[in-house]
């Protein structure tokens, strides 16, 4: 085995046990208060334009944030306090689009894009693959040989 | 004469020398007049000192207090700062329109200066003809729904509320609009240029090669642009944060992300002859969506659907919007068998095949993007139901893509041309591979958890090392010189990139934030940090009070996060103030002082990782961007247009 090789060999065997170590170990295990500012970016302050209800400072949001947090602190599941969110503020306060029913549009029409983007692209290359290569004419290496000769 | 009427009086001129010109360079094309081009350069002229005029004398009233003007009365206050009453101009519809003129107009006289000697030329006409249609067109708004010098009968003693105070409390908002537009419309040259190739049919490389420093300029505008909003917003609005996927944002990004395509497919054009139609597309594409940005963000149609037919915007940049994707989908159409390219691509494994592969990824990323963005608008037109498209689902969709994206970044700068062998990649991948993997060790001895973000900081290095690689082989080469040149300068980009995305991960994996109620004397702890507020006090200025909480950080220096009052605006707004260092960042701001209770404060404090990286990136690749439009290596001169097709027959 060559050096090279054994050298990538031992890159990936790194890479792999780090990803695996910081995907296994969480480190410190997320604080009821990290749970809650982390539910809170995913929900769109009701009066504010553009800012969720952990970014925006208006006391609506303190409110929702302070809720969120009883809630955590309750074992409440997210589904539960989304839900809440819902029926209390209305399905626009849920920044997360539900996968049924119309919305779920935007999660499907990207996916379908890239596949035909993907299925596309494949077809291309394999078209070019089977193309021959240009093959030059007696013609076109005249043109050549003439071209260099000219000092 | 007043300010409104010498500054109607000036829109109405600009929009009388655009349309001359277009009717100029018609007779031109025609061939109905010798010697246009000298008309039309005056006529350059004439239009760049009407759009000057019309910003003077809207500053003059804006500095001066003339509540004559009604976008003055509206949003011009006798109490806002001096910078800010310049900046004024910009915090506003019409004032907005004005500044996007001006550089307009800008642009088209440098394009007339620049190209001069080709004064007879088609393709340029067709090109400056674009130019003019659109300069027209943004007049032509000025002088209808959106004319900025409006009259207003001020009664006695009348002051304005001045502009939004959550846009005149921070140097940046003097920088950040002003910069964007210099991006936003530096696109349109491209795009006229683009045009003026489609309508002469010389679609070869000669515009590609004619417009590709104003491309890159534009470019380089439009993300320093975008990082300095990202940069004000963290530094202003208090949240902690900088981006979040609001439609103005997303807005500003849509072109940054086919105009990032643009710029790379265009490598294998020059180089191949391919990609012709997607070239045109792309940068189409990109002047389209500034106009539909502009809309979607200027006719309040995505608060609701209704605000549109209120807005008198709306309408004329929609139909804009629409004329100019169907005559440039025309066009392609027309001239569909003159695109097809030559040539083909052996080897996806390829640089060309990297760049279609980029390509496909800024497609994807921006029509995710856009969908998102105006998803709310489409779900309420078919049912009616009024729905939300935020941060979950944008992270969720592009961070895949930006994991993908990193690893091409990595291995497309070593790839060769046409074909790339094993061997090849294993040489030139090898270090860069390995910064990489040590990138990931590294981040793992100071804490770092969480696959998502190791997978970011290892692919991170990894393109870094592949970026690094490459500006060390060239500046071993060439010297000083092997930092510029396009391909130079664009890997000095690409390490500014790595900056942004890693700051990116690491500031969003790693964010932690706590509200404190506290009252004096207290300390509160959070992500090792302590905070001890030691009370509060008042200052008045001119236009605001504001009401600050000094707040002692980890017993070193004290920062004043505060609340402001703006009695004229009659709005209250939060000033945070920020603690950074190179290596994490303490946002601290006030969310109120609770009535009732003495001196206590309820605090909020946002602590995140690396932020600083983020604007050390963006100015990273501001920098890059100069360097890339350095001439490098000398090339053969290029024709500033392009030549007839004929020209590509080998002489004998």
């Amino acid at each position: 085995m060559s050096r090279r090789l054994l050298s990538w060999l031992a890159l990936a065997a790194v890479s792999l046990s780090m990803l695996v170590f910081a995907a296994v170990d969480d480190g410190a295990p997320a604080t009821n208060a990290d749970k809650a500012y982390a539910l809170a970016t995913d929900f769109a302050c009701p009066v504010c334009q553009g800012q969720s209800v952990a970014e925006s400072d208006v006391p609506v949001a303190r409110t929702i944030r302070r809720e969120i947090r009883v809630w955590v602190d309750e074992g409440r599941t997210d589904a539960f306090i989304r839900a809440q969110l819902v029926a209390n503020f209305g399905e626009d306060i849920d920044y997360t689009p539900a996968a049924s029913g119309v919305t779920s549009l935007v999660w499907i029409l990207p996916v379908v894009a890239g596949a035909v983007a993907v299925g596309g692209l494949t077809v291309v290359f394999r078209r070019w693959r089977d193309e021959p290569d240009l093959t030059a004419s007696a013609d076109d290496e005249a043109v050549v040989a003439a071209a260099r000769s000219r000092p | 004469m007043s300010n409104s009427a010498l500054g109607a009086a000036s829109v109405a001129l600009g929009l009388a020398a655009a349309v001359c010109a277009v009717v100029v360079v018609v007779l031109g094309l025609a061939g109905r007049r010798q010697g246009w081009f000298r008309e039309v350069r005056l006529l350059a002229w004439v239009m760049m000192a009407a759009a000057t005029a019309g910003v003077v004398v809207m500053e003059r009233a804006l500095i001066t207090r003339d509540f004559t003007v009604a976008f003055v009365a509206e949003h011009g206050s006798s109490q806002t700062p001096a910078l800010f009453n310049i900046a004024t101009l910009w915090s506003a519809l019409e004032g907005s329109i004005l500044l996007w003129t001006l550089v307009l107009c800008g642009y088209v006289l440098a394009v007339v200066l620049k190209f001069a000697a080709k004064g007879d030329d088609p393709m340029l006409a067709w090109a400056l003809l674009t130019l003019f249609v659109v300069a027209g067109f943004f007049f032509a708004l000025m002088v209808g729904p959106s004319a900025p010098f409006d009259r207003f009968a001020p009664p006695p003693g009348y002051d304005g509320p001045g502009p939004n105070p959550l846009l005149q409390n921070h140097i940046l908002m003097a920088f950040h609009p002003p910069i964007l537009y210099l991006g936003y419309v530096g696109f349109t040259v491209p795009f006229a240029f683009a045009i003026g190739a489609l309508c002469t049919g010389r679609v070869g490389e000669g515009w590609l090669l004619a417009t590709r420093r104003w491309t890159v300029m534009a470019w380089g505008y439009l993300t320093l642009g975008i990082v300095l909003g990202a940069w004000w917003s963290y530094e202003t609005l208090g949240w902690g944060g900088y981006w979040a996927w609001d439609p103005v944002e997303n807005a500003s990004f849509l072109p940054w992300l086919t105009g990032t395509a643009f710029i790379h497919s265009v490598m294998v054009q020059e180089r191949r002859g391919m990609l012709r139609v997607w070239n045109l597309s792309l940068v189409i594409s990109t002047f389209a969506l500034t106009i539909l940005g502009t809309f979607i963000t200027r006719s309040g149609v995505l608060q609701s659907v209704h605000a549109f037919v209120e807005s008198g915007i709306g309408p004329w940049l929609l139909t804009f919007f629409a004329v100019i994707v169907i005559v440039s989908l025309g066009l392609i159409g027309w001239r569909g068998d003159e695109l097809r390219a030559p040539g083909k691509i052996d080897s996806p494994v390829s640089r060309e095949g990297a760049f279609l592969a980029n390509n496909v990824l800024f497609a994807a990323f921006a029509f995710v993007v856009l969908l998102g963005t105006i998803f709310p608008l489409i779900v309420e037109a078919i049912d009616g139901r009024t729905i939300s498209v935020g941060n979950p689902y944008f992270e969720r969709m592009t961070m895949p893509i930006g994991f993908v994206l990193l690893f091409l970044m990595a291995i497309a700068p070593v790839l060769p041309w046409r074909k790339a062998s094993g061997e090849v990649l294993s040489d030139r991948l090898h270090w860069p591979a390995w910064i990489g993997a040590g990138a990931m060790v590294v981040a793992a001895f100071l804490g770092a958890r969480g696959w998502s973000p190791m997978l970011a900081f290892g692919l991170g290095g990894f393109a870094g090392g592949a970026a690094l690689r490459q500006v060390v082989l060239a500046t071993r080469r060439q010297g000083w010189r092997g930092l510029v040149g396009r391909t130079n300068g664009g890997m000095v980009v690409h390490l500014g990139v790595v900056l942004i995305a890693v700051a990116f991960a690491a500031s969003n994996a790693y964010v932690r934030q706590g509200e404190f109620t506290m009252a004096v004397g207290d300390s509160a702890q959070i992500s090792g940090h302590t905070l001890t507020y030691e009370g509060s006090h008042v200052t008045e200025h001119t236009n605001r009070t504001e009401k600050s909480a000094r707040v002692l950080v980890d017993d070193v220096k004290i920062y004043e996060p505060a609340i402001a009052q703006y009695p004229f605006a009659g709005r209250t707004i939060g000033i945070p103030s920020v603690r950074s260092t190179w290596t994490d960042d303490i946002a601290l701001s006030v969310l109120t002082f609770p009535e009732g209770s003495d001196d206590t404060v309820v605090l909020r404090a946002t602590v995140q990782p690396l932020i600083v990286w983020l604007w050390v990136g963006g100015l990273v690749m501001a920098a890059g961007t100069l360097l890339a439009v350095v001439p490098g290596k000398r090339r053969r001169p290029t024709a500033a247009t392009s030549a007839p097709p004929v020209s590509h027959e080998v002489p004998v």
